[in-house]
């Protein structure tokens, strides 16, 4: 008989059921929407902030100081030490190594640049005067890197520098290749596609490249060259070896305990640090397997990162948890809405004998059967919803969650109920004759 | 005419009035959902305008952004200096308010350690004085606090010096050592003040008061950069930088576009996902009050069959009920955009620390969304339009 009661208020008017289950997948849509947008906001934020490029830089422990103004370094060259290339997959064995998703070895040194000029007199190509000391950073543009366990990992500049912006294409590694610092090209006249020799003092021999692309950072090195790792290792005869390694991970903001030094902490407090993606503890880990370093953090921005997505997340929380008290309200009041107008009905039940339980609980039933069907089609609703802004504001999709499906029903099953309370508690007072009589 | 328009005014008022008042637990539902809905908008709006504005402020921590130095640029065979009376000239510019300009001179310094030994090669910065914009720049003259050894020349003893860890390290220096600086045969001592650790060129930097430097490197009111710090909008800061370009077409004025860029990213998709939520809450809010309006047309089915039985036009019945919905949109709008305002004051401190600067323009603008939503969401009340007065009377649904 219950069952057949909740049934037959379904279909007796279907009408306004499909508008309160309307109303409520709406609802519950935004739901669903603002809380994945959320819930995936926070890692996707932290990744867009990776276009800060590094946070850790990791220098040879015995160097020598670097010279460096506006971004040239001073240096004598030959001075300073070395780490060995070969320790670098190493970087993704460490516990985080997840959260490291770019790195980038350099090496640099200061050569002289010349173009060769065609000379119409004799016909041939012939050198000019060199165009003074120029900058010749080596490093990765897309390097493949065969990881320990067999993986493979494909990173440098373009990932640790992702503003820099490339006309032409970017150098394969292991080519001899090179691109050009847009002041670079500018000064000397250089042009996609020309060549470029470099000869500098340190071994008497001289270097020659293809300039493939003209990029511009905003920094010191538009005014350089950068060409692959391993022809500036043979030009410097230094194999296998780097001066300055670049490291973008994926952090968690650091807070007072992530500030703590970890020698002086107890075991049970290091192991909650090492197990916390603190730059830090980032830094720590590295160290551990790139022996003879220092993992330095770059404050700059690391920190700022750190201040900014603090507040943002904050802020994002508080939105959405605006956007559900709007949705809970909504709902709510539809279903009080839904309740008040079967006054007549319920009336009816109460003449034939029915207790204020039993009316309660058929209601209730009702109620929670279209906070299912309306919440679960809120929920694809709010999935597309969530694609669509996910998409257009971050360019990726949020991947659909299933914490977020229970919280939605569990949101729509807990709001019809509360919303439909007060009217139903006001229903269980009704006096059957007056309503009948249709007062 | 006259006395029947006024009469007719009158009564429609009267009705109005009678229909507000017919339920007064469904108005305070209506009431309910738009007022929360208005508070909640409110809240949202002065949030996002804001948050707007607040974020440009938090990407200060991010340090300068942009950069005026020599156009040519440093190379191993001379470092390029200005003059430093640039900065006077940067505090004429106009740019976007709480811009910070300070001024830096780099030079290659012996420096010798505590614990003596050969002078260890390292940068010499002096750090000028730092310029804040209110309107405009305004350079803040160096503080003149005799207390303040980092600026008084005149103290007795050393000169405050910080310096950088990696430098601290190999010279074996502390905080509170004295280390001696040489550029050719110039010398002078200074005293470690504090370390600096960055991961960036300052870790292996001495750094001092721009003077100290100008003097010990012989170049007098001469400095290598300064470096501004700009906040504001993506926008705002190009416009800074073209027009500080127009200012120096001697120099070099460059944005660091590993910071301006991320920020221009950054900022477009938190202001996207505000704008995201306001048009959200507002949607959520129509369909609060048009279930509640559903119930309405519901009710009035009998009063409406009755006005039309005596005659009233369905124009004039639909008019009643807008008007209606529209006290009710601008009775609970002022209430709930008040209300919100408030909110936002709080939900601001407790995001960024600093209470949301309630914005005056937030207020007719979500009262007026209010009343819009409420007129729009009132249109389940259309379907009273083709009640039939007869079919109400015999009691046919």
């Amino acid at each position: 008989m219950f069952l057949r009661l909740v049934a037959d208020s379904f279909t007796r008017r279907p009408r306004r059921k499909v508008l309160t289950a309307a109303a409520l997948s709406l609802g519950m849509a935004v739901v669903t929407a603002a809380l994945s947008v959320s819930l995936d906001v926070g890692d996707r934020l932290a990744s867009e902030f990776r276009s800060l490029g590094a946070n850790l830089v990791v220098t040879p422990q015995a160097d020598s100081l670097p010279l460096e103004i506006g971004g040239v370094d001073y240096r004598p060259v030959n001075a300073g030490a070395y780490l060995p290339e070969a320790d670098l997959p190493k970087i993704k064995t460490v516990f985080w190594h997840n959260n490291i998703i770019a790195f980038s070895p350099t090496l640099e040194v200061r050569v002289q640049s010349w173009t060769p000029q065609f000379s119409p007199a004799s016909a041939t190509f012939v050198k000019p005067a060199a165009n003074g000391d120029a900058l010749l950073i080596g490093a990765w543009s897309n390097h493949d890197v065969r990881l320990p366990d067999g993986g493979s990992f494909v990173t440098g500049l373009k990932q640790t520098n992702p503003w820099w912006s490339v006309d032409g294409a970017w150098f394969n590694d292991g080519e001899g290749e090179c691109i050009v610092g847009s002041n670079f090209a500018k000064k000397n006249a250089v042009l996609i596609g020309s060549p470029l020799y470099l000869e500098g003092s340190v071994a008497g021999h001289g270097l020659a490249l293809k300039v493939t692309g003209i990029f511009s950072g905003g920094g010191a090195e538009d005014d350089g060259v950068v060409a692959p790792l391993s022809i500036v290792q043979q030009y410097l005869q230094k194999p296998g070896q780097y001066r300055k390694l670049l490291v973008s991970a994926l952090t968690k903001p650091e807070d007072e305990f992530a500030r703590r030094d970890p020698k002086a902490m107890k075991a049970d407090e290091f192991e909650r640090w090492s197990c916390s993606p603190y730059v830090s503890s980032i830094a720590y880990s590295i160290r551990q397997v790139l022996p003879g370093t220092d993992v330095r953090v770059i404050r700059r921005v690391a920190e700022g990162e750190g201040t900014i997505l603090t507040r943002v997340r904050a802020l994002l929380w508080m939105v959405t948890f605006a956007a559900l008290l709007a949705a809970a309200l909504a709902v709510g009041a539809s279903s009080a809405a839904s309740v008040i107008e079967r006054r007549t009905e319920i009336g009816l039940m109460k003449a034939l004998g029915a207790g204020s339980g039993t009316v309660g609980f058929l209601l209730a039933a009702e109620q929670l059967l279209l906070a299912f069907v309306g919440g679960g089609i809120g929920y694809s609703l709010g999935i597309i919803l969530a694609r669509l802004v996910g998409l257009k504001i971050f360019g990726v999709a949020p991947e659909p969650s299933l914490l977020v499906l229970v919280a939605v029903l569990a949101l729509a099953a807990g709001v019809t109920l509360i919303g439909s309370a007060i009217p139903l508690r006001r229903a269980s007072r009704y006096e059957p004759a007056p309503i009948l009589r249709g007062e | 005419m006259g006395a029947l328009g006024n009469g007719n005014r009158a009564m429609f008022w009267r009705i109005v009035r009678r229909l507000l008042g017919a339920n007064r637990g469904r108005l305070f539902v209506i009431l309910l959902a738009l007022g929360a809905g208005a508070a909640v908008t409110a809240a949202l709006l002065n949030l996002q305008v804001d948050a707007k504005r607040r974020l440009t402020t938090e990407f200060r921590a991010f340090g300068a952004n942009v950069i005026i130095s020599h156009k040519a640029a440093t190379s191993w065979d001379s470092v390029t200096t200005v003059n430093d009376s640039i900065m006077d000239a940067i505090s004429k510019s106009i740019g976007p308010s709480g811009a910070e300009a300070t001024s830096f001179l780099y030079v290659v310094a012996g420096v010798r350690g505590p614990r003596g030994g050969a002078p260890v090669n390292a940068i010499l910065a002096g750090k000028g004085r730092t310029g804040v914009h209110q309107v405009s720049v305004t350079i803040i003259p160096p503080p003149t606090n005799p207390d303040d050894p980092w600026y008084n020349l005149a103290v007795p003893g050393d000169l405050p010096c910080t310096l950088g860890v990696q430098l601290a390290k190999q010279l074996d220096a502390h905080v509170g050592d004295t280390i001696s600086i040489l550029i050719s045969d110039r010398r002078r001592t200074c005293r470690v003040s504090s370390l600096a650790e960055t991961g960036g060129p300052e870790d292996s930097q001495v750094t001092v008061m721009l003077d100290f430097a100008q003097r010990l490197a012989n170049l007098p009111g001469r400095i290598s950069d300064v470096e501004i710090l700009v906040p504001g909008t993506p926008k705002q800061i190009d416009e800074y930088v073209s027009a500080l370009q127009e200012q120096f077409p001697d120099l070099g004025v460059r944005p660091i576009r590993q910071f301006t860029d991320a920020q221009a990213t950054i900022y477009g998709r938190i202001s996207g996902l505000l704008n995201f939520t306001v048009a959200v809450v507002l949607i959520l809010t129509a369909l609060c009050v048009m279930a509640a309006m559903t119930n309405v047309a519901m009710e009035r089915k009998n009063d409406v069959g009755l006005m039309k039985a005596i005659g009233g036009a369905t124009r004039r019945v639909l008019r009643l009920f807008m008007m209606e919905a529209a006290l009710l949109g601008l009775a609970s709008g002022v209430i709930g955009a008040a209300v919100g305002i408030f909110l936002s004051i709080w939900l601001g401190k407790q995001v960024f620390g600093v209470a949301a600067q309630p914005r005056l323009i937030v207020y007719p603008v979500a009262v007026a969304l209010t009343v819009i939503v409420a007129i729009l969401s009132a249109y389940p009340l259309r379907r009273l339009a083709g009640v039939r007065p007869a079919s109400v009377f015999r009691g046919e649904a």
